[in-house]
């Protein structure tokens, strides 16, 4: 699956709850092609910053641009088209299978006289077999594991074959092997050129599989960049109130955090 | 131009063609040129089920009631062919009131349908959440000669948008999504089912007893024109249900599982509300609230459609079919007496909303 490389970013971005800033007057930019982890502290904005790239929340000001596009502007089957988004505990209706949720993925692509092409059924395979799950497909969503699931709803998002895919921790309800199951995906899915935003909580998860980090903290960007560069012990201080020792995982490169302390 | 059928069965080990396309899994790919229609198997073989079962309960209630006559004696009398005593209680007594409670029974089951996607919860009924009880009390309010002068179909639209308009207003910022809604949707009926009560208390007794089987729901009572009013509105709602099909769909996702897909919720769940508003106001306009066919309609849909999509037809066809069954019920039962058609729905429709309501929760449309 060949996809366009594609640029997303937010230009002095201010969200809103109820008027209440959350994210405030906010430059991010996802490079291309790699994986962008969203971190920081409960609260942050970080959530509410994907939804915002995802026009899920309208902008109280600023803007976020697509290929330099202002995405207010597209309609609305365009944008899901170029963008994908995975919420946090995404809901299906009840007795979907494996596939016939990740065929809800090529809505974007369908209308009312074009229900079911060779390119569905196509791309929809692709899928099955990018998330490795020909062998469920025909499963009721309900009777897989948390993994499965997770992966089955992965698959429906690579089944709108866009160049952007957003996920709102993707991992947060997994055990390890399940996360390791999304994380190697998520990998595998920007080797093949897509562009990547992830929100994650876990900071040593993010290090390991992401290649741009943004870390914030109570609606601002406070660091970005690659994980090696940008994340420091005054950073995660900054961050969460840990104090840590940094070292270096000896096979990826990757910092890891040891010697955690919560600073009073 | 052949219209192409590919079958996604593999029960016979056919071998498909190596540029075919393989629909999912049970169902019918109908293809012309660059278009195509996904045909659910199931869903048809449910709608076609429907279909014979609501034509033989239609020939049962022309046939039964206090003069009973044969299947035979019907299709002449419908052919124009029968003796004189048939064909008057065929063409003028039956066949008008037939046509009313199949066309209510799927206006009230369509819209319960609908009602309950958009909600994503099977107690959302118009008929529960005080939309059958607004429409009554404007369309009582009328008959009862309040002074107001409209025809009772615009009373009892007027009267369900009114209802509407309250519920949403009282469970403002809890979105349609919720308990919220429905307590609300409960508190607006209840006041609205009190207000009929009180338009009726204050008219003299033989307008309020000639008025009572028509607040309960009953077809016997059927303004005039309001049949045709439903049946265009049926014409049109049907439709207009069956087109929004893949967005009643995507309501079963979460709402920003929906919107991430393209799907322009807002505008789509207005025009979901706005159907289901209009038919409830129609069908009460004709048979009084007879809500629980709301509720009925649609689960006896779901049980035998697929849940792969949202049983739009089947809704309409279930509902169709309850309606006939009960009315032909309440003419039979206690002959020459009748039992309204509300009553019967009731004393079927109630236990089984005990049991939505006590039954083990799962995920999706609570």
């Amino acid at each position: 699956m060949n996809v366009a490389a594609c640029s997303l970013e937010a230009r002095e971005l201010t969200l809103a709850h109820d008027r209440t800033p959350v994210v405030v007057d906010l430059d991010v930019r996802l490079p291309a092609g790699q994986v962008t982890a969203i971190v920081g502290p409960n609260g942050c904005g970080k959530s509410t910053l994907l939804a915002g790239l995802a026009r899920l929340h309208s902008p109280q000001s600023g803007h976020v641009l697509l290929d330099g596009n202002d995405i207010v502007r597209l309609p609305a089957r365009e944008l899901a088209r170029r963008l994908a988004l995975l919420p946090q505990e995404a809901r299906a209706p009840e007795g979907l299978t494996v596939a016939e949720l990740i065929g809800f993925g090529r809505q974007p692509h369908q209308s009312w006289l074009r229900q079911w092409s060779a390119e569905d059924r196509r791309v929809v395979d692709e899928a099955l077999a990018a998330a490795d799950l020909h062998a469920l497909a025909d499963r009721p969503l309900e009777s897989l594991s948390g993994g499965q699931r997770q992966r089955a709803w992965i698959a429906m998002i690579i089944a709108q074959q866009t160049s952007l895919l957003l996920l709102d921790e993707p991992t947060s309800a997994l055990d390890l092997g399940h996360q390791l199951e999304v994380f190697e995906l998520v990998r595998h899915l920007a080797d093949e050129g897509r562009t990547l935003a992830m929100v994650l909580h876990d900071l040593p998860i993010a290090c390991r599989y992401a290649d741009h980090l943004v870390a914030m903290r109570e609606g601002r960007v406070v660091a970005a960049g690659p994980p090696g560069e940008v994340v420091t012990r005054e950073l995660v201080r900054e961050l969460y109130g840990v104090d840590c020792v940094l070292m270096h995982d000896p096979q990826s490169g990757a910092p890891i955090l040891t010697g955690l302390r919560r600073i009073r | 131009m052949s219209l192409l059928v590919q079958s996604s069965s593999s029960r016979l080990g056919r071998t498909r063609p190596e540029d075919a396309v393989a629909s999912p899994r049970g169902t019918r790919r109908l293809a012309w040129r660059g278009l195509s229609i996904l045909l659910d198997r199931r869903t048809l073989r449910a709608n076609l089920l429907l279909l014979a079962l609501v034509l033989a309960a239609s020939l049962a209630y022309l046939c039964l009631g206090e003069q009973i006559l044969s299947p035979a004696d019907v299709l002449a009398a419908l052919q124009g062919t029968g003796d004189d005593l048939s064909t008057f209680v065929v063409d003028a007594l039956r066949l008008p009131r037939l046509g009313a409670a199949l066309a209510t029974g799927a206006a009230f089951a369509l819209a319960g349908c609908l009602m309950q996607t958009l909600a994503a919860n099977r107690l959302a009924t118009p008929g529960i959440i005080g939309i059958d009880n607004g429409a009554t009390a404007f369309a009582v309010a009328s008959v009862v000669g309040l002074g107001v002068g409209l025809a009772p179909p615009a009373m009892a639209l007027a009267g369900a948008a009114t209802a509407t308009a309250l519920t949403f207003g009282l469970a403002l910022g809890g979105g349609t999504q919720g308990y919220r809604f429905i307590v609300a949707g409960i508190g607006v009926g209840a006041v609205f089912g009190a207000l009929t009560n009180l338009l009726l208390a204050r008219v003299a007794i033989d307008v309020a007893n000639a008025a009572y089987p028509w607040t309960v729901g009953s077809l016997s009572a059927r303004p005039a024109g309001a049949v045709w009013t439903l049946a265009v509105g049926l014409a049109i709602g049907l439709p207009v249900a069956m087109a929004l099909g893949r967005s009643l769909s995507l309501m079963g996702f979460s709402e920003s599982v929906a919107r991430s897909l393209g799907t322009r919720l807002g505008r789509r769940r207005a025009q979901v509300l706005s159907t289901s508003v209009v038919l409830t106001g129609l069908a009460v306009a004709v048979a009084g609230p007879v809500g629980m066919v709301g509720l009925l309609g649609p689960e006896l849909a779901r049980h035998l459609a697929s849940k792969r999509s949202v049983p739009v037809l089947a809704s309409a066809l279930s509902g169709a079919l309850i309606m006939v069954l009960a009315d032909l019920a309440g003419r039979l039962m206690l002959s020459p007496l009748e039992i309204p058609v509300g009553i019967v729905t009731a004393v079927v429709g109630g236990p089984w909303l005990l049991w939505i309501l006590i039954r083990p929760r799962s995920h999706g449309v609570a």
